[in-house]
């Protein structure tokens, strides 16, 4: 069963739709029109870039370049949650790259050599999107644990320098908000997990259906992402909070603000 | 008496900004000090370089005769209650927070018992009905003295005081003197009270980040 293609006339009908929404929002006043135009512009553009390299990359399937894109989605990533957490790049860039990598890494390979074994285990069929969607997941949840935890931190100074003065390593006195910030990372994947299903059928296994493929075998692939995301995600925020904290705190436990991204100096 | 506070020529520095120029004095186990000034001369500023809280721009700083470092800054919070002008309590009710420190593990083995517990808000002139009150209405001035009885129960012997008796009655400022008339104790505190700069020696004043022994 093949997945029916659509055409460029059809394509052009879709973009049709969005008058629909276009109209509504300019009619309230809303002033969203240009927004709305460079979002669509943009979505185009990136997918249809997407669509290129990921060709190439099924094409020539080569180990070394299906690891430099990851390589590559890596950096993007760590960029990205760093500029959306508030936090200055160059500080903090070695931190969050070893602890998205290692546990990215960790669940692809567990996930593409212990459970899907594919003939070659570097196929960019399997490594190059399941990488992607666990990376996108796990960047979310780090964007929400660094915010969080840093934050917290800023805005209890008092409560913190308590801690300290009440005899707390600077560990202890930091758990507290390093528990809730890990806990607001990880809850969307676990509330996730527990809705999978009935709010809406989700976007891996409703690709793959559409793909042609077995529900059966979509469920198990959906199923071993999300439990892939989870790990990824659980891992990464605990080690990029765990490395941050050298970082962002002098040798007598008390934070540098120069590291943040709205501090002047 | 052997010196437990000693500034060198400490100056700090905070984004530009001159906090403290070249402040040296001196404080022996079991005097009572008093920093009095004008609000941003300086005098709190004093408070938290001795815990860590300020990097020194010059000058040293020693703690029972040991420098101040990244290693001995530990050592310094373990021996020195400091108690702040909003203290927190970091807990629901007030047992919890007068049993917040002993949650850490460099306190874990000093537990104190109930009896212990009530006995120290006898003390400082609180009813023991306290203990299981709820912090959230706590005042200001029950807050000060719980904090207080946290630095008693640690069994602290230095206490760095930011207008601690500022929010209390006159009987509930009375426990508190009583308390610090321990030989045992050393003080340094913030204050403008009359009361506290009479029973207070040496009497340091800051002007502008500078300071002077005026008595």
């Amino acid at each position: 069963m093949e997945t029916l293609d659509i055409s460029l006339a059809r394509m052009a009908l879709l973009y049709g739709l969005c008058l629909l929404p276009w109209s509504l929002l300019w009619l309230i006043g809303a002033q969203l029109s240009r927004d709305i135009g460079l979002s669509i512009l943009r979505m185009t553009l990136q997918l249809g870039l997407v669509g290129i390299y990921i060709k190439t990359l099924f094409t020539l399937n080569h180990p070394w370049l299906n690891a430099a894109w990851i390589l590559i989605m890596l950096i993007v990533a760590d960029f990205s949650i760093l500029r959306r957490a508030g936090l200055r790049v160059r500080y903090f860039l070695l931190s969050c790259f070893t602890a998205v990598a290692v546990s990215i890494l960790l669940s692809t390979a567990y996930l593409v050599v212990l459970i899907i074994q594919p003939a070659h285990f570097y196929d960019a069929r399997y490594i190059v999107p399941l990488a992607g969607m666990i990376l996108g997941n796990c960047m979310q949840g780090n964007v929400i644990a660094l915010e969080r935890f840093f934050s917290a931190v800023r805005k209890n100074q008092n409560e913190y320098t308590t801690y300290l003065m009440l005899g707390a390593s600077r560990w202890e006195a930091l758990l507290p908000y390093f528990r809730q910030a890990v806990k607001a990372a990880i809850n969307p994947s676990i509330a996730n997990m527990a809705t999978m299903g009935l709010v809406s059928l989700p976007g891996m296994m409703t690709g793959q259906i559409l793909g042609g493929s077995d529900p059966w075998i979509a469920v198990k692939y959906q199923i071993a992402i999300m439990i892939c995301i989870f790990t990824s995600t659980t891992l990464a925020t605990i080690i990029n909070l765990k490395l941050s904290l050298p970082i962002a705190f002098n040798d007598f436990d008390m934070l540098n603000e120069q590291l943040f991204a709205d501090c002047n100096r | 008496m052997s010196d437990i506070i000693r500034f060198d020529e400490v100056s700090v520095t905070v984004q530009d900004k001159t906090l403290l120029t070249q402040v040296s004095f001196t404080l022996r186990a079991g005097e009572k000090a008093v920093l009095c000034g004008k609000s941003g001369s300086g005098k709190s500023t004093i408070l938290k370089t001795l815990l860590g809280m300020y990097s020194l721009a010059a000058g040293k700083i020693y703690f029972d005769s040991q420098p101040l470092t990244s290693k001995s800054v530990q050592s310094v919070r373990r021996c020195t209650a400091y108690i702040g002008q909003e203290p927190i309590l970091g807990a629901d009710t007030v047992r919890n927070a007068l049993l917040l420190p002993f949650q850490f593990k460099s306190h874990r083995h000093l537990q104190p018992s109930d009896h212990q517990l009530k006995q120290v808000l006898q003390r400082l002139q609180l009813p023991t009905e306290l203990l299981s009150r709820d912090c959230a209405g706590i005042s200001g001035g029950e807050k000060q003295r719980l904090t207080l009885a946290r630095g008693l129960l640690l069994d602290k012997t230095v206490y760095l005081l930011d207008e601690v008796t500022s929010a209390l009655d006159q009987e509930s400022k009375q426990a508190v003197f009583e308390v610090f008339a321990d030989p045992q104790l050393t003080v340094l505190a913030v204050a403008h009270d009359t009361e506290w700069l009479e029973r207070s020696q040496p009497v340091f004043e800051m002007h502008a980040g500078r300071l002077t022994q005026t008595r």
